[in-house]
């Protein structure tokens, strides 16, 4: 394993589904994600990139293996105890943005700040308002989230995923519900900030032209992954 | 304000039909119980101020003397001699028995009563009445006499020792009015005369339709009794210790004594039964009220369980969700238990302003209720403990869902 790197995993194991639909979904898969990169995984559906994703956002345990967080091993840790790391060091991305309904898109970017509770309230608004501002929404911060369009809800996502300073932003199909000139813009728009602030990114697509841009491409097949690129040069 | 309180109060804002409806029901369930509670007290505790008011919270009567009486046949269990007590009717040292009992500190005053049953005529009516002979100076003090003149001169009966204080009722039978005439036969046979001096209304229908005030030594006069007084009643400043009292004169003064608690036993049992009744039946719309909340609150965990893997996503702990579905059945309790008491309050008091003609085990002419504190802390713990159970069961669910079967399920 390589110094620096902010998440890492190794040999990871999970089985889902019971008896006779148990399925071997991750097969020892390690992968590590250093501060200021972008990693891609692809593969068909139901190769077990989500379950990755899940299981290096400490959302899923391993049935084996480890994962790493800063070089420390945190798999074993309790429940809450995962939930504050997430919380403070990791953002998510989900592809069908996953707002929350009843507030606005201020009020969902600072939900992520009131759970890691070190910001007063004024500051939390500004900090919303200043990530909101980033990602283009800035006359749209007191908008109820449900009558904003998915192009625009998914950017009060990634708005959100980064409301913590977090140290990789994990995000499950980010484009996949947008069209291909909002999925461009949104990606663009996560790398830049995610790149800008020595972040880490590691995306789950099946979009080949956002693969193509980031700095990584792990390509997985039945729970392996088969093969790890670097963006080629030029 | 705490992230899970804060998300609580946006859940519940934006589910407005559900809000009111989970709200009304504790309402309902709060207020009914309050004006439940109000009148079934109300109607307890004017019987017991009456009762009181009017029989004192404890009484001393016969003289007793203990009797070893001998078995004929001696059991294994049973001692040989059975303890017994011999009754002597009415009181012969009144007077010493009161100036010792002036002396326990619970004890605001005494008063003797010489009392007998006598048959009463006004013009061609006849009633059988329960004559109390009193020292008027020391009844008054005694008792709430006084409060329940209901017409005529306390004045006129202090001063005229052939008047007599008629009850409210008894006057009506005998079509008596103040400064009448009233005829009591005397046990050798001869009808005195009278002068109905006031007529008291003490409420208790029993009292009011069958006694007679009249002066102690004309009383005993009249009934031709050998003792000066039957009975000694008391006025005690804490009534609710007057069993233990009770009990000490009864070994002071070798006098049966008995409590206001157990004299009016088969009464007071009556209206608890009644109290329990009630509270009971109240307390159902309590419990429905927290189905309701479980209903609503486990339709909103249903709802939310998108917005409950994504909070975890972010980063809440299991018991930030549990807490975010508790403090919403929390608020409803809070705000519901207010509205409910001051719904439960305006209730009691409507209730209090509606008329009836309660002619009795008690005599009143509106709904009587009571205000007691301890009928809003108990609606209101009742509702907290309802609604309490009613949450627990939805945040302990959406505390424990997994937040990966949601973002997996919603991934497909």
């Amino acid at each position: 394993m390589k110094l620096g790197a902010f998440l890492s995993c190794q040999d990871i194991e999970r089985y889902l589904g019971e008896d006779e639909s148990r399925v071997h979904a991750l097969r020892g898969v390690s992968l590590e994600v250093e501060p200021g990169s972008v990693h891609a995984v692809v593969g068909p559906s139901g190769c077990g990139k989500s379950t990755l994703l899940y299981i290096l956002g400490l959302l899923d345990h391993p049935d084996g293996g480890s994962v790493m967080l800063e070089a420390e091993a945190v798999s074993h840790l309790p429940d809450d105890e995962l939930a504050r790391r997430r919380n403070e060091f990791i953002g998510f991305i989900f592809q069908f943005h996953f707002l929350m309904e009843d507030f606005t898109a201020q009020e969902n970017v600072m939900i992520p700040m009131r759970r890691l509770g070190r910001l007063p309230e004024t500051a939390m608004r500004d900090r919303a308002a200043g990530l909101l501002e980033a990602v283009g929404l800035s006359d749209k911060l007191q908008r109820a989230s449900r009558h904003l369009s998915g192009g625009e809800q998914q950017r009060v996502a990634i708005a959100r995923a980064l409301a913590n300073d977090p140290r990789v932003v994990l995000a499950d199909e980010p484009t996949g519900n947008l069209d291909t000139k909002n999925s461009h813009r949104a990606f663009e728009l996560l790398k830049n900030i995610v790149q800008q602030n020595q972040m880490a990114l590691l995306l789950v697509t099946h979009n080949p032209a956002i693969a193509e841009a980031c700095d990584w491409i792990h390509e997985m097949m039945d729970g392996r992954i088969i093969a790890s690129h670097a963006r080629r040069s030029g | 304000m705490t992230p899970p309180l804060y998300i609580a109060l946006r859940f519940l804002m934006h589910r407005k039909r559900a809000l009111l409806l989970s709200l009304s029901g504790v309402v309902c369930g709060v207020g009914f119980f309050i004006c439940m509670q109000a009148q079934t007290q109300g109607f307890a505790k004017y019987f017991i101020d009456s009762t009181l008011g009017s029989n004192g919270a404890l009484v001393v009567r016969s003289r007793f003397e203990p009797r070893q009486l001998d078995s004929i046949v001696p059991t294994k269990t049973s001692n040989t001699n059975v303890a017994h007590r011999q009754y002597f009717e009415g009181i012969t040292n009144a007077n010493e028995i009161m100036r010792v009992s002036r002396k326990f500190s619970n004890v605001v005053s005494c008063s003797p009563v010489l009392r007998g049953t006598l048959s009463a005529r006004s013009g061609f009516e006849n009633a059988t009445v329960e004559l109390y002979g009193i020292d008027p100076a020391l009844h008054l003090q005694t008792t709430d006499l006084a409060h329940q003149i209901a017409g005529g001169s306390l004045y006129d009966f202090r001063n005229k020792p052939d008047s007599v204080i008629v009850g409210s009722r008894l006057a009506q039978t005998l079509n008596l009015e103040v400064g009448d005439t009233v005829q009591l036969l005397a046990p050798g046979g001869q009808y005195r005369r009278f002068t109905v001096a006031a007529m008291a209304k003490s409420g208790v229908g029993t009292i009011d339709s069958t006694r007679v005030y009249g002066h102690l030594r004309v009383a005993q006069t009249l009934l031709h009794k050998p003792y000066p007084a039957s009975l000694i009643i008391y006025k005690l400043r804490d009534p609710d210790r007057a069993p233990a009292l009770a009990q000490h004169f009864e070994n002071l003064f070798q006098h049966d004594a008995a409590s206001w608690q157990e004299r009016e036993a088969n009464t007071l049992h009556l209206f608890l039964t009644l109290r329990l009744s009630a509270a009971i039946t109240v307390s159902l719309v309590i419990l429905l009220a927290g189905f309701g909340i479980f209903n609503v609150l486990t339709m909103t965990v249903l709802s939310k369980m998108k917005e409950i893997a994504i909070l975890r996503s972010m980063g809440y702990r299991r018991r930030d969700i549990s807490a975010i579905f508790l403090w919403q059945g929390g608020m409803i309790a809070a705000v519901g238990s207010l509205i409910g008491c001051i719904a439960g309050a305006l209730l009691s008091w409507g209730v209090s302003k509606i008329p009836i003609h309660l002619r009795g085990l008690l005599s009143t002419d509106y709904f009587v209720v009571a205000w007691d504190w301890r009928h809003y802390v108990w609606a209101i713990l009742l509702a907290m403990i309802s609604v309490f159970i009613a949450s627990y069961v939805p945040a302990r669910r959406a505390a424990q869902l997994p937040p990966v079967a949601t973002l997996r399920g919603s991934s497909v």
